[in-house]
């Protein structure tokens, strides 16, 4: 065993170990405790991702499980926003212990499906990290019980077209191994297979919030506590996303005309409904879903494009819209506990606390794709990838979207500006914590995005096998 | 080699961030420090572009994928243009004097804006350019927004509306350049060698869409509606870099699209009749304004005119009389807004029927008013004389004795405000009440401005020498 296979054993203990301390959580009394538990392994967890991602090694553990630069990646980015999650559940109205046990089976479930190398990998870990969001929402309080209902009819039903699916596939290729399977082409010219690949899309389009599938979204992410709505659009849908690209890239390979097209309708049809849907919102929460619908529409693009760099871009933006949910989430979740929920109440933000309104600000341009921020790179990568996959028509109703998407987001913007005198607004610490980094990310990257453009190529290079 | 542009960028990123950290105090100081050093550098790269002692392109990788690189070449249109700005937004700077209590956030959005002129002006690819041009316009709109006067709301919404109206044009065209160029490219200087390889139908299309961005950034005629309620709600420093700067980036991105696409060549004698019908209505418009401001908006739409019709007239006269047009009119509006500002602020008011005899007392803004009229009329030794020499010798070479029409337009609008204005700002018979009293800030700004005036005015080879090389 190469001494570098170490570390990935050693990820796997630090997932055991978060295991452990999820079921030991309701013992604690305190919940300090358990927050330093989580927060110390999340962190190790990134570090030896990070370090794993660095090596560019590529190796099996317990033949289902691939380490390589694309899972690594997204294990390294899944465990860091899941430490921010924490950090502002950390004072959620429901018992933070009883939130850490259902958290930690999530944690795991999220890091373990970029890393999925099977089926039974894929749909285990899918499965791990969308059930404990159910209970999640739950234990906040009988009124959010009806969108945490919502949310367990929706992934059942997405976890059994899943599986259907899979079944699907199973014919031709026992082993239900992605490698495999495409590598060795086992796949083609069958209308099952062609059957397969939509069910595939389907099921993964309802948790990533695709157009004809996402008509959920704006009711479960109001009506649940907005730390829940942060992970679930910051996390839980970039994990469809991931599945997706896993699938889709490499077993189905050999269609990517086919699903090229199908994402280019699909993508076009998510935009537009998520931008017009959003122009009219008046609650800003529905708002953010309605424009996180439409952001899943642009990463939508990159899939369409079908090529290594269409791949690279929307990793990229996956990276994007993830820090800059989150970071908007986490104001919405202050100003709601405050009372305030409508653009209406949102007048006058600025003189009540001036960061709280440039840092909503610059998040909301950043989703509007306004440059120099982190949003218009992903964006410009985006379209470009259309470009150079002749696909004009579709690069240019992206840019007509993302002009269109300016007015609402502007709208709160405006109205955050006006004046209106009320008495001084105070952050938490911790959501202070969360915004800052989330700022710092989309400005930097934003300012500079070649690093992180190139941590996006070389995990799109290893998915692909180039 | 110095890279003369990089330093200024880090320069002006230090002065931003000394605004942001140390807030109010010495704010002031810092950033009309920052804009002077980087006047020193634009100065010096003036004597040295002959010599060589200056990088006269810059660049650093960027995002390698897309073959986008921070390249910036230092041109002598971008010297003209990025001198201009400098002096226009120190103008702005100083006029505001030491005692607002947000200064030093108008201060860094000032250095933000002039920090996207820069880059605008000397980008050497499209990417860029569209960047600095958000950058730019977000800058403003939040001048507008926060600093703004009472109806800043509709104002600046309309401003934002437009602006961005404008850059989804400019990216529509941007992505089509960069799907008809052989080998998709940005590069301004690789698509101008290439641009005869893009089909007719496809350039003509990209070049309506440049045009309708860069005309409502300029103004032009059909698309100037956001114009007068922007520039006369802005604050007065906003109302300085909105129609000396920021007008300037529609049109120098309009001279970059006449002379990157070869279709040009038979579009721009219907550019040029849009021009004089500009011209003829910003003249008219500006005759029934009471506002002073909203009278100044129209004058900076005329001669916004005369820049495109120089710009249509794609010879060399035409070319070089813009920019030079481009950097007396940067400084005549400014003045023009600045003495606004002071009138406005001695008298309380900018009714032009009201400010009867506002000479009486506020003697320095008066006569800057008086200046800065001649000087936006052309009158010989200042900087608007030779521009508008060079153009209508262009226009006149390019279009026959068409070419010479506009002047009609200047001299009616010059002539009117010169009778109107000394009919009722300059009366002596009457005498006015102020309320406050111009500081020496405001009184230098004002030098400042009616300097440069003079200055390019009278040595008008300092800049147009470096054409020649």
């Amino acid at each position: 065993m190469a001494p570098i296979e170490y570390f990935g054993y050693a990820l796997f203990a630090l997932l055991a170990l978060l295991v452990l301390a999820s079921v030991s959580a309701p013992f604690y009394r305190r919940k300090k405790a358990s927050f330093v538990l989580g927060a110390t392994l999340l962190a190790s967890i990134a570090l030896t991702a990070s370090y794993l991602f660095a090596s560019g090694s590529s190796f099996y553990l317990f033949n289902i499980f691939k380490i390589y630069q694309f899972s690594m990646l997204f294990a390294g980015l899944f465990s860091i926003l899941l430490l921010l999650v924490m950090v502002l559940s950390y004072d959620a109205p429901s018992s933070f212990n009883s939130f850490f046990m259902m958290f930690g089976f999530a944690a795991i479930g999220i890091i373990l499906v970029p890393m999925a190398s099977s089926m039974v990998g894929l749909l285990l870990s899918l499965e791990l990290a969308s059930i404990p969001a159910i209970f999640m929402i739950a234990i906040n309080g009988k009124r959010f019980i009806e969108s945490s209902v919502k949310l367990l009819i929706m992934s059942g039903i997405a976890i059994s077209i899943l599986v259907f699916a899979m079944a699907l596939i199973f014919p031709y290729d026992a082993q239900l191994s992605l490698v495999q399977v495409s590598a060795f082409g086992l796949i083609k010219g069958s209308y099952l297979v062609l059957l397969a690949l939509v069910l595939f899309i389907g099921g993964l389009s309802i948790e990533a919030a695709l157009f004809p599938f996402n008509l959920w979204v704006p009711d479960v992410y109001q009506g649940a506590p907005a730390n829940m709505s942060a992970m679930l659009s910051g996390i839980n849908k970039k994990i469809a996303f991931v599945a997706l690209m896993e699938i889709v890239f490499t077993v189905f390979a050999a269609y990517s005309a086919t699903y090229a097209t199908l994402f280019m309708v699909l993508s076009i049809l998510t935009m537009f409904f998520g931008n017009l849907a959003a122009m009219v919102q008046k609650n800003v929460k529905r708002l953010l879903a309605y424009s996180s619908i439409s952001q899943a529409g642009y990463i939508l693009v990159g899939f369409a494009a079908a090529s290594q760099y269409g791949l690279e871009a929307s990793i990229f933006q996956i990276i994007t819209h993830s820090f800059m949910i989150i970071g908007a989430f986490a104001i919405i979740m202050l100003l709601e506990n405050l009372g305030i929920r409508t653009i209406d109440e949102y007048r006058g933000m600025s003189s009540r606390n001036g960061y709280l309104a440039l840092a909503l600000s610059l998040l909301l341009l950043s989703m509007a794709g306004v440059p120099p921020l982190m949003g218009f790179t992903g964006k410009f990568l985006l379209f470009t990838s259309a470009i150079k996959s002749n696909l004009l028509a579709l690069a240019l109703i992206g840019i007509l979207n993302s002009f269109i998407s300016i007015y609402y987001y502007s709208k709160v913007i405006i109205v955050m500006y006006q004046p209106k005198r009320e008495e001084r607004l105070v952050i938490p610490k911790a959501v202070i914590a969360v915004i800052s980094i989330a700022l710092l990310v989309i400005v930097i990257f934003g300012v500079y995005p070649q690093p992180m453009i190139s941590i996006a190529e070389r995990a799109a290079s290893a998915l692909l096998g180039v | 080699m110095i890279q003369i542009l990089f330093i200024s960028f880090i320069t002006i990123a230090i002065a931003i961030a000394a605004n942001i950290v140390f807030g109010r105090r010495h704010s002031q100081h810092v950033s009309i420090a920052a804009l002077l050093l980087v006047l020193i550098y634009i100065s010096y790269s003036i004597s040295a572009f002959a010599s060589g002692g200056i990088a006269l392109s810059e660049s650093l990788p960027y995002i390698s994928s897309l073959g986008v690189s921070l390249h910036f070449t230092l041109t002598p249109i971008s010297i003209m243009l990025i001198t201009m700005s400098l002096i226009v937004t120190l103008a702005a700077m100083v006029w505001q004097g030491f005692r607002s209590s947000n200064t030093h956030s108008m201060n860094s959005l000032l250095l933000l804006f002039e920090l996207s002129a820069i880059g605008l002006f000397a980008s050497a690819n499209l990417f860029l350019f569209y960047i600095f041009w958000d950058v730019g316009v977000i800058a403003v709109f939040f001048i507008i927004r926060s600093f703004g006067s009472a109806s800043r709301d509709v104002a600046s919404k309309n401003f934002l509306i437009y602006s961005i109206f404008a850059s989804a044009l400019l990216l529509f065209a941007i992505m089509l350049i960069y799907f008809y160029t052989p080998v998709g490219s940005f590069n301004i200087s690789y698509i101008t060698a290439h641009s005869s390889e893009i089909p007719t139908a496809i350039q003509e299309s990209i070049f309506m869409l440049m045009f309708m961005a860069f005309a409502i950034k300029m103004p032009i005629f059909p698309f100037h509606s956001w114009m007068p309620n922007a520039y006369s709600n802005a604050p007065t420093s906003g109302s300085v870099v909105l129609a000396g700067v920021l007008s300037k980036f529609g049109a120098y991105g309009m001279l970059v699209l006449f002379y990157m696409l070869p279709v040009a060549e038979t579009l721009n004698e219907y550019i040029y009749a849009i021009a004089v019908i500009s011209i003829f209505y910003a003249a008219f418009a500006a005759m029934k304004q009471n506002d002073l401001k909203k009278m100044a908006g129209y004058t900076s739409m005329v001669e916004s005119g005369i820049i495109l019709a120089g710009i249509t007239a794609l010879n060399y006269l035409g070319k070089y009389g813009s920019v030079y047009m481009m950097l007396a009119h940067g400084f005549t509006i400014a003045l023009m807004f600045i003495a606004i500002g002071s009138i406005e602020f001695a008298y309380g008011t900018r009714s032009l029927s009201i400010l009867r005899g506002a000479v009486s007392s506020a003697k320095s803004a008066s006569y800057s008013f008086m200046f800065s009229i001649f000087g936006s009329t052309g009158m010989p030794l200042t900087a608007g004389f030779v521009a508008e020499l060079m153009i209508f010798i262009g226009t006149a070479s390019a279009f026959g004795l068409y070419g010479i029409i506009p002047l009609i337009g200047v001299i009616l609008v010059g002539a009117y405000m010169y009778l109107a204005a000394s009919r009722s700002i300059m009366s002596t018979k009457e005498k006015l009440q102020e309320v406050g009293i111009i500081s020496k800030p405001q009184k230098a700004a004002m030098a400042i401005a009616i300097a440069a005036i003079l200055f390019f005015g009278i040595f008008p080879f300092i800049l147009l020498n470096l054409v020649r090389i």
